[in-house]
């Protein structure tokens, strides 16, 4: 049987100030997916992400979520997605402990006027655990480093209890081990809490070993499929130019790709 | 010094800058977070040519203040939202425009009226009963609204867009909080007036971001500093008849200077 669309783009365009910057998508993905999300500058990755946290909704065609139109999502829903932004170093002298930044996770479940009880306490403590940060619980978060920024925001989102983890380039920035422990880390959680994940990078050689669905964007839907599907230099050229390479290394293929990242 | 509490005009002044300094450096905490504290120097001048208004039309003076500060707030925020610009462009324009305001106001007035000039440089120690009255009723409406929301504002000060994401109506809070940012600065405009009321509200709370490693930590130290330095400075003001106001600030700037200069913050390394 196959699983049920958790999230359900119809042809979908989504706009800023009259420009588009997502057409007319037509896409599902499925409870417990994997997808990782391709494109280059400009291609409306972010756009994605920002329409299925319910910051920008369609001009055009729809987005469900749930099996509930985007703009009608509840407080209760949006709990259910955790979000992984795209971050700048936090302020160093920022006055807020790891425990604190991982239980706003619960914020939303716990809803206005109502304090954290102890079934809120016991999550954010097993989503520390999760990421393997508890024993820096009180420290403070604007001195950790990059990488460990970014595992107390993975604990952030799964304080949710999420059924969907949004990641937005959550490796950009650090170095390749801590980038190899965190993406690690993403699969382990995907698979022990069964997680939907869309996670939204520019580093293809990262996300295609991980992910069991890739799709390229370039302002519309490009390309859909596994990843040994979309890693060709067909797929890939009309979208990165004839200058992509598609080579191979340890077996895999390794592409190469002329592409600065930026936040588009 | 006993003697000095049985002054009545002495208590009236402890007791408003008690509550002016605790509510000012509670909510000063966020405005300082979120990088929201110009918004507190637009609502004071707006809110004393709310003051020069009232005088030239014969009205309450603290009702026009209350009324036009809240006006910057909501008009301030349209015009961001509206022209899709920076907060600090509106709030910009209306600090300029309202101080104009005021000048023209005063221009206007038939007759010389020095206690104008009280609200533009502050004089705690002419707080009424009925002054005191009103700051109570606000304190108390202010503090308990921050308690309500504290998880909230928490939340938007550290991640405004997350926060959205997670189910909370960031915006709608947001609105609220530049609402009480306005309603303390209001409150305070008389005791320390419109030049300095905007230090109360950011240099109690910069100087305990010096020391907090958590938001409570802040919230206490800031409050701390915040009264420390508004009842130093009504000490200071009837001993050495110096003006409260400039007093105040000063007095609260030293502890901003100590803070940046002894709290070690500088020399806290990176967790690797």
């Amino acid at each position: 049987m196959t699983p049920h669309p958790i999230i359900r783009f119809s042809n979908a365009t989504f706009s800023y100030k009259g420009h588009t910057a997502l057409e007319g998508v037509t896409l599902d993905v499925h409870e417990g997916e994997f997808v990782g999300v391709i494109g280059p500058n400009g291609s409306g990755k972010t756009t994605l992400l920002k329409g299925l946290l319910g910051l920008i909704y369609p001009s055009a065609g729809s987005l469900q979520i749930f099996d509930c139109a985007c703009e009608a999502l509840r407080c209760e829903h949006r709990a259910r997605i955790g979000y992984l932004p795209q971050k700048e170093r936090t302020d160093p002298n920022y006055p807020i402990t790891i425990w604190e930044v991982a239980m706003m996770g619960r914020y939303g479940a716990i809803g206005l006027l109502k304090r954290p009880k102890r079934q809120d306490r016991e999550i954010v403590l097993e989503s520390l655990e999760a990421v393997g940060m508890v024993s820096l619980k009180d420290h403070p978060f604007g001195q950790l480093s990059g990488g460990q920024q970014q595992r107390v925001l993975i604990a952030r989102a799964l304080s949710q209890r999420p059924d969907i983890l949004l990641l937005d380039e959550p490796t950009t920035g650090i170095d390749a081990t801590t980038q190899k422990r965190l993406s690690d880390l993403i699969c382990r959680l995907h698979q022990q809490y069964k997680l939907t994940i869309v996670f939204v990078t520019h580093d293809i050689n990262m996300i295609s070993p991980i992910a069991e669905t890739l799709i390229v964007l370039n302002n519309r839907l490009h390309a859909k499929g596994r990843p040994s599907e979309i890693l060709t230099k067909e797929i890939l050229s009309p979208v990165y130019g004839e200058e992509v390479i598609v080579a191979k290394r340890d077996q895999k293929p390794y592409i190469i790709v002329h592409d600065t990242h930026d936040h588009a | 010094m006993l003697e000095l509490l049985s002054y009545g005009f002495i208590q009236r002044a402890l007791l408003a800058s008690l509550l002016i300094g605790l509510v000012c450096a509670v909510i000063g905490v966020f405005a300082v977070l979120r990088g929201m504290t110009f918004i507190g120097a637009g609502t004071a001048h707006s809110a004393f040519a709310g003051v020069t208004f009232a005088f030239w039309i014969g009205f309450p003076p603290f009702l026009m203040a209350l009324v036009f500060g809240l006006s910057t707030v909501w008009i301030t925020s349209y015009v961001q939202e509206k022209g899709k610009m920076k907060p600090d462009v509106p709030i910009g324009v209306f600090y300029t425009f309202t101080m104009a305001l005021a000048i023209f106001f005063i221009g206007l007035m038939k007759t010389s009226r020095p206690e104008v000039f009280g609200y533009l440089f502050g004089s705690i120690l002419s707080v009424t009963q009925s002054e005191l009255i009103v700051i109570f009723a606000l304190s108390v409406v202010i503090l308990f609204i921050v308690g309500l929301f504290f998880k909230e504002f928490h939340f938007i000060s550290f991640d405004q867009d997350m926060a959205e994401a997670s189910g909370i109506p960031a915006k709608k809070l947001s609105f609220l909080l530049l609402n009480l940012i306005s309603l303390a600065v209001v409150i305070a405009l008389k005791s320390v007036g419109a030049m300095l009321v905007f230090a109360l509200l950011v240099i109690p709370a910069a100087a305990a971001q010096q020391w907090a490693t958590n938001m409570r930590s802040m919230m206490i130290t800031s409050a701390i500093i915040g009264v420390a330095s508004s009842w130093m400075g009504v000490l200071l003001s009837y001993w050495f008849d110096v003006p409260s106001g400039a007093t105040i600030v000063m007095f609260s700037a030293g502890v901003f200077l100590f803070s940046v200069l002894f709290s070690g913050r500088q020399r806290m390394g990176q967790t690797s």
